[in-house]
C-alpha cells in the first residue's frame, strides 16, 4: 500500500499539486462497555480501515476518503477535484511552515494491550465495580470502558513517512441519586492519569475500589445537603473540574484556526487576537500554561502530528501572560503574514484528525498548568477565609469567543476561615475568562497536580471527537459567583 | 444499487442461521460532500463515502454487537464480523430483562425523502449558491464562513427472525452562511434545510443576511442591563430548547433514571403553556422521518404535548423492555418534531420589527453552547448569539453584546409564552458526529416569551 500512495502523491504533484498527504488506517478498533444498574446494555466492538488524502492547488485544501482502497488512483483524483473547485475562491493562499523530512515510527507506551485482554476480564471488573456501587441512596450507576487502538501510517509530498500505533484506555464509573426533591444528584470517577502508561495496566481495580466508596459517600452527602449559596466567594477547584475550565476557556480560546476565524461558522471564535501574543495579560503571574504532546500518559500524546510534526512542549501563557497557541502549519504561516511579525516560529505540531475520513485540523494536546508553590490542598484551604471547593463537571457553558462562562459542579464544599464547613448541592460558577484567570490567587504544588483527559473533545466540520490531557494543580480563583 | 444492498444483508442473514447465530444488521452508507468557507474563501473542500456495517448478535437474554466500516464488495469480511459478534455474545452478561429482537412482519421501503437532483449536487453549484447567497456583502472588513453540507443516506436492515427487509433512502443539505467581523468580532448567520434540491433558496439568505448586516454595521452595540426581559426566540434558538427535550423532557427511559423535568404522574397534567403543541410526526418529509422504526413499527403522528398538556412518554425498545412498557415507535435514529405554530402573523424579521410594542423585546436568533444545569428541573443555560437585536419600546433598534441564559425550560415554555408565529421554519439540526444523520425540527419561526431573566450581558462583542 505505500508503495501505492507514493506513486499516487508523485503523480499528484507532476499534476500540479504543492503539497499532498496520505493517512492509511490500516486497522482502528474501539471497542465499548456499558454497565448500568447491573445491566450489561452495551458490549460493542468496531473495526474500520481506509485513506484519507489530502492535496494542496494553487493554495486550496482538497480531500477524499474511502474504506474502499479498491481504486486508490480515483481517490486521489477527487481530492485534488475537490482542491481544484476550492482554488476558485481563495484569498489568502495556503502556505505550510517549513518541516523536517521525518522517517520515524511512535508506539504509545502500554504495557497490557487492551484488545488482549478477554471480554470475560472485562465484564468481571464491570461487575466487581457495579456491586461496589450498589449501596444505600444510589439509585443509578453505571460503570464503562473504552478502548481505542489505531494504526496510522503517514506519507506525504515532502519525504516523511511515519507509522504511529496508538492505544487508549478510558475508564469510569459514576452514581446518582434522587433528594427529597425530587432533583437527581451525581458523582463520578475516571482516574487521573498516573505512570508512565496508558495501557490496560492503568485500571487499576484497588483504586476503583476506594474510589467508588467516596463516590457513594459524596453522593450521598450531596442528597441532604442545602443548596449552594448565591453569592460571591473565592473558588477552589480541584483537578476535576479545573481540568475542564483550562480545556474550555484556555484550550478552545488558544486554537490558532479559531482565532484567525476558521471555526466562526460554527462552535465560534475566540476573543484572543493576534496582537495579543506576547502582550495580554491573561491571568495572573501565578498562571504558567502550555501545550505538552510530550506526556507518555496522556492521550494528547501522539508522536507525530498529521502534518508529519514532532510532538512539543510549549508554553502557552509564562507568569500571565499570553506567549503561544496551539498550531499547526497552515495557520502559523498565516497567522505570521496577517499580523506582519514573526509571532510564531514554526508549527506547534497540533494538526490531528480524528479518523481517516476527517482531515487535520488544530486540537488540543495536553493543555497544562504548571504547579505552583502555594502548597498542598490543605494549605490552601487553611489560606482561604470564605470560599467553596468545587469537583465534578455537571455542565459546562461558554460564550461564543469563549470570553465567558457557566460551569455546574457534582459538588461543593463551603470553606469558612481556613475549615471545611459543609457540602452543598447544585454547586455552580461563572465567570469572564481574562478576569477570572485575573483573579488566580494559589496554585497548587505538584502534590495536586494530575493529569486528566477528555476523551469527547468535538471540533470541526464535519465533526471530528478528540482525545486529549490536562495535567492541572488546585487553583483558586477569588472573587467569582457562586449558585446561579 | 438497493437490490445489491438487500442482497448482501440477505446473504450475511443466510450466513448467520447457517452458523445459528441470531442476529440483526443495520446498515449506513453515507455520500457525504462538505464545503467549508472561512475568510471568505473555501476553507475545505471533502467528501466521504462510507458504508458502516452494525451487527447485533443475541443469544437469550444477551447481546452484542460489533461494526465496521466496509464496503459491499467485501461480504467475506462482513460474515467475519458476524462470527465476532457471535463470539462477543458467548461471553457477554445476561440482562436482568429479555431483549427484543427486532421482527419485521413485511419488507418495507421508503425513498420518498431522496431527491436524486440534490444528490447529485455538484462543487460548481454548491460555490455558485453560496456566490448568490452574499453577492455584495463581503468586503475588507465583512468575511465569509459556513458550510454547505449534503449528501445522500442509505439505512437498511435485516434480521434472522425474518427474512423481511427495511430500505431508508433520502437526501439533504444544511447550510449556514455567517457574515463576520473579523475585528470587532460580531457574527450574522442565515441557514437554510433542504430535502430536495427546489428547498434550496440562496436569494431568501441573502435578503436575511442584507437585513442583519445592515443593522449590525450601522446601530450602536450595548451592553444592556442585567434584569428580565421579553425576549422573542428565533427558529434555531427554539429548536435547540426543544431538542434538549429529547434527552430530559419526554424520553421515558429518562424519565425512569430520574433525569427528566417531567415525571410519571405528570401525564395528562398541563405542563406548558397552552399555545404549547408540541408532535413526533412522521409524515413530515422537511424532517427526514423514519416512517417504520428501527424495530419495524409503524410510526404515525404521535402527540406529545396537546395545548400544553403533556399526553405520553416516548418509549423506544430497549428502554421499553427494561422498564416493562410499551414501545411507542421510537426507536429511530432520531424523531420528527414539529412545534406547531400560533396566531400571530409575523414570518421575517422585517415584520417582527414592525410589530408596535409596549415593553422592550430581545430578539435571540441562536442560542450557543447550551447544557443542562439541574435536568431535574429543566434547567439550561445557553449563550446568545448571531444577530440578537434589542428592539426597544419606542421603535429604535440596539444591537446588544452577547447574554446569557439560564432558565428552566418549564418557564420557557410555560404560561410566560406570549405569542407563537403561525408562520414555521424548518430547523437544521443535523450533526455530524459519527455516521450522516440527517435532521430537522419543524418550529414557529417566532416564540415571544416574556419576562425572562438575563444572567450576563457580555461588556463587548
Amino acid at each position: 500500500m505505500q508503495k501505492q500512495l507514493k506513486e499516487q502523491i508523485e503523480r499528484l504533484k507532476k499534476a500540479g499539486a504543492t503539497y499532498v498527504d496520505a493517512r492509511w488506517y490500516p486497522v482502528e478498533e474501539a471497542n465499548y462497555l456499558m454497565m448500568w444498574n447491573g445491566n450489561l446494555k452495551t458490549a460493542a466492538s468496531s473495526r474500520e480501515s481506509g485513506v484519507g488524502i489530502r492535496a494542496l492547488y494553487n493554495g486550496a485544501w482538497g480531500f477524499s476518503a474511502s474504506s474502499d482502497v479498491s481504486n486508490i488512483g480515483a481517490l486521489f483524483n477527487k481530492a485534488f477535484d475537490n482542491a481544484r473547485i476550492a482554488a476558485e475562491r481563495v484569498t489568502f493562499p495556503i502556505r505550510l511552515a517549513e518541516k523536517e523530512s521525518i522517517q520515524a515510527s511512535f508506539n504509545s507506551p502500554n504495557r497490557i494491550d487492551p484488545f488482549t485482554v478477554s471480554l470475560a476480564d472485562k465484564i468481571s471488573f464491570l461487575k466487581e465495580m457495579d456491586e461496589k456501587l450498589n449501596q444505600p441512596g444510589v439509585a443509578q450507576r453505571v460503570c464503562e470502558l473504552i478502548f481505542m487502538r489505531k494504526q496510522i501510517v503517514y506519507i506525504d509530498s515532502e519525504g516523511s513517512e511515519i507509522e504511529k500505533n496508538i492505544i487508549e484506555v478510558f475508564p469510569g464509573i459514576q452514581v446518582m441519586g434522587i433528594d427529597a426533591q425530587g432533583e437527581s444528584h451525581g458523582r463520578k470517577f475516571s482516574p487521573s492519569r498516573m505512570g508512565n502508561t496508558r495501557g490496560w495496566e492503568t485500571v487499576d481495580r484497588q483504586l476503583f475500589i476506594e474510589n467508588a466508596e467516596r463516590i457513594v459517600k459524596e453522593m450521598n452527602e450531596v442528597l441532604v445537603a442545602e443548596d449552594c449559596p448565591k453569592e460571591e466567594r473565592s473558588v477552589i477547584l480541584l483537578p476535576g473540574i479545573m481540568f475542564l475550565q483550562t480545556h474550555e476557556t484556555i484550550g478552545h480560546a488558544l486554537e490558532l484556526d479559531r482565532i484567525l476565524g476558521y471555526e466562526l461558522g460554527f462552535a465560534g471564535g475566540s476573543f484572543v487576537t493576534l496582537s495579543d501574543f506576547g502582550n495580554l495579560r491573561y491571568g495572573s503571574t501565578k498562571l504558567t500554561a502550555r501545550a505538552d504532546a510530550t506526556l507518555p500518559n496522556s492521550p494528547g500524546s501522539f508522536g507525530y502530528d498529521d502534518d508529519g510534526v514532532a510532538a512539543q512542549n510549549n508554553l502557552l501563557i509564562d507568569k500571565g501572560i499570553l506567549v503561544g497557541a496551539i498550531t499547526g502549519r497552515q495557520m502559523v504561516e498565516e497567522a505570521n503574514a496577517r499580523a506582519r511579525k514573526q509571532i510564531f516560529n514554526g508549527s506547534g505540531g497540533a494538526n490531528r484528525a480524528t479518523a481517516f475520513y476527517r482531515v487535520p485540523i488544530e486540537r488540543m494536546t495536553n493543555i497544562n498548568i504548571d504547579p505552583g508553590d502555594d502548597g498542598s490542598l490543605e494549605d490552601i484551604i487553611r489560606n482561604t477565609e470564605k470560599g467553596i471547593i468545587l469537583d465534578g463537571e455537571k455542565s459546562w457553558s461558554i460564550g461564543s469567543n469563549r470570553e465567558q462562562f457557566h460551569f455546574a459542579t457534582d459538588i461543593g464544599w463551603l470553606v469558612e476561615d481556613g475549615k471545611v464547613m459543609r457540602v452543598v448541592k447544585n454547586s455552580t460558577y461563572k465567570g469572564e475568562t481574562v478576569k477570572f484567570y485575573n483573579s488566580l490567587s494559589a496554585v497548587g504544588d505538584q502534590s495536586t497536580w494530575e493529569v486528566h483527559y477528555v476523551n469527547n473533545c468535538g471540533k470541526g466540520q464535519p465533526n471530528q471527537i478528540m482525545q486529549l490531557g490536562h495535567g492541572v494543580p488546585v487553583c483558586r480563583f477569588d472573587n467569582v459567583r457562586i449558585g446561579e | 444499487m438497493k437490490d445489491q444492498i438487500l442482497q448482501t444483508l440477505r446473504d450475511l442473514r443466510a450466513y448467520a442461521l447457517s452458523k445459528k447465530v441470531e442476529a440483526a444488521f443495520f446498515y449506513h452508507e453515507e455520500d457525504s460532500y462538505l464545503m467549508r468557507f472561512a475568510n471568505s474563501a473555501i476553507s475545505l473542500n471533502t467528501n466521504e463515502h462510507l458504508i458502516r456495517l452494525e451487527i447485533t448478535a443475541y443469544e437469550d437474554r444477551k447481546r452484542a454487537s460489533y461494526e465496521l466500516i466496509t464496503d459491499l464488495q467485501k461480504l467475506e469480511e462482513m460474515k467475519q464480523g458476524v462470527d465476532i459478534a457471535a463470539e462477543m455474545v458467548k461471553h457477554a452478561m445476561p440482562l436482568s430483562y429479555q431483549p427484543t429482537i427486532p421482527t419485521f412482519a413485511e419488507s418495507f421501503a421508503d425513498e420518498s425523502g431522496f431527491d436524486s437532483a440534490l444528490a447529485a449536487i455538484s462543487n460548481g453549484e454548491r460555490l455558485a449558491y453560496f456566490n448568490e447567497a452574499v453577492k455584495g456583502l463581503e468586503t475588507d472588513d465583512i468575511k465569509l464562513s459556513g458550510i454547505f453540507s449534503c449528501g445522500a443516506n442509505i439505512v437498511a436492515q435485516v434480521n434472522t427472525r425474518s427474512e423481511h427487509t427495511q430500505y431508508f433512502k433520502t437526501s439533504d443539505a444544511q447550510v449556514s452562511i455567517v457574515l463576520s467581523h473579523p475585528t470587532l468580532k460580531w457574527e450574522v448567520i442565515a441557514e437554510q434545510s433542504a430535502q430536495k434540491k427546489a428547498d434550496l433558496n440562496p436569494s431568501a439568505l441573502h435578503r436575511d443576511l442584507s437585513f442583519l448586516l445592515d443593522r449590525y454595521q450601522n446601530d450602536a452595540p450595548q451592553q444592556i442591563p442585567l434584569g428580565k426581559y421579553d425576549i422573542v426566540f428565533g427558529s434555531a434558538a427554539s429548536g435547540d430548547l426543544l431538542n434538549v427535550m429529547n434527552w430530559i423532557g419526554f424520553s421515558g427511559g429518562a424519565m425512569k433514571r430520574g433525569f427528566s423535568f417531567i415525571s410519571a404522574d405528570q401525564v395528562g397534567t398541563k405542563v406548558f403553556s397552552d399555545k404549547f403543541n408540541l408532535t413526533d410526526e412522521p409524515a413530515c418529509l422537511e424532517t427526514f422521518p423514519f416512517q417504520r422504526d428501527m424495530m419495524g413499527m409503524s410510526r404515525k403522528s404521535f402527540p406529545i404535548f396537546e395545548n400544553g398538556v403533556f399526553k405520553s412518554f416516548t418509549w423506544e425498545q430497549d428502554e421499553a423492555d427494561e422498564f416493562e412498557a410499551q414501545p411507542t415507535g421510537h426507536s429511530v435514529m432520531h424523531m420528527s418534531l414539529v412545534l406547531s405554530g400560533g396566531d400571530k402573523n409575523v414570518s421575517t424579521l422585517e415584520e417582527l420589527m414592525a410589530i408596535p410594542r409596549d415593553n422592550d423585546v430581545l430578539y435571540i436568533p441562536f442560542l450557543h453552547y447550551m447544557n443542562l444545569v439541574n435536568p431535574s428541573k429543566g434547567l439550561i443555560t445557553a449563550s446568545s448569539r448571531f444577530g440578537a437585536l434589542l428592539l426597544k419600546k419606542d421603535g429604535s433598534v440596539i444591537v446588544p453584546y452577547n447574554v446569557r441564559v439560564t432558565q428552566s425550560l418549564l418557564d420557557i415554555f410555560g404560561d410566560k409564552v406570549a405569542w407563537m408565529s403561525k408562520s414555521q421554519t424548518v430547523n437544521n439540526t443535523s450533526q455530524s458526529y459519527g455516521s450522516r444523520n440527517p435532521t430537522a425540527i419543524v418550529v414557529p419561526t417566532f416564540i415571544r416569551v416574556n419576562d425572562l431573566e438575563i444572567s450576563h450581558s457580555n461588556s463587548s462583542y
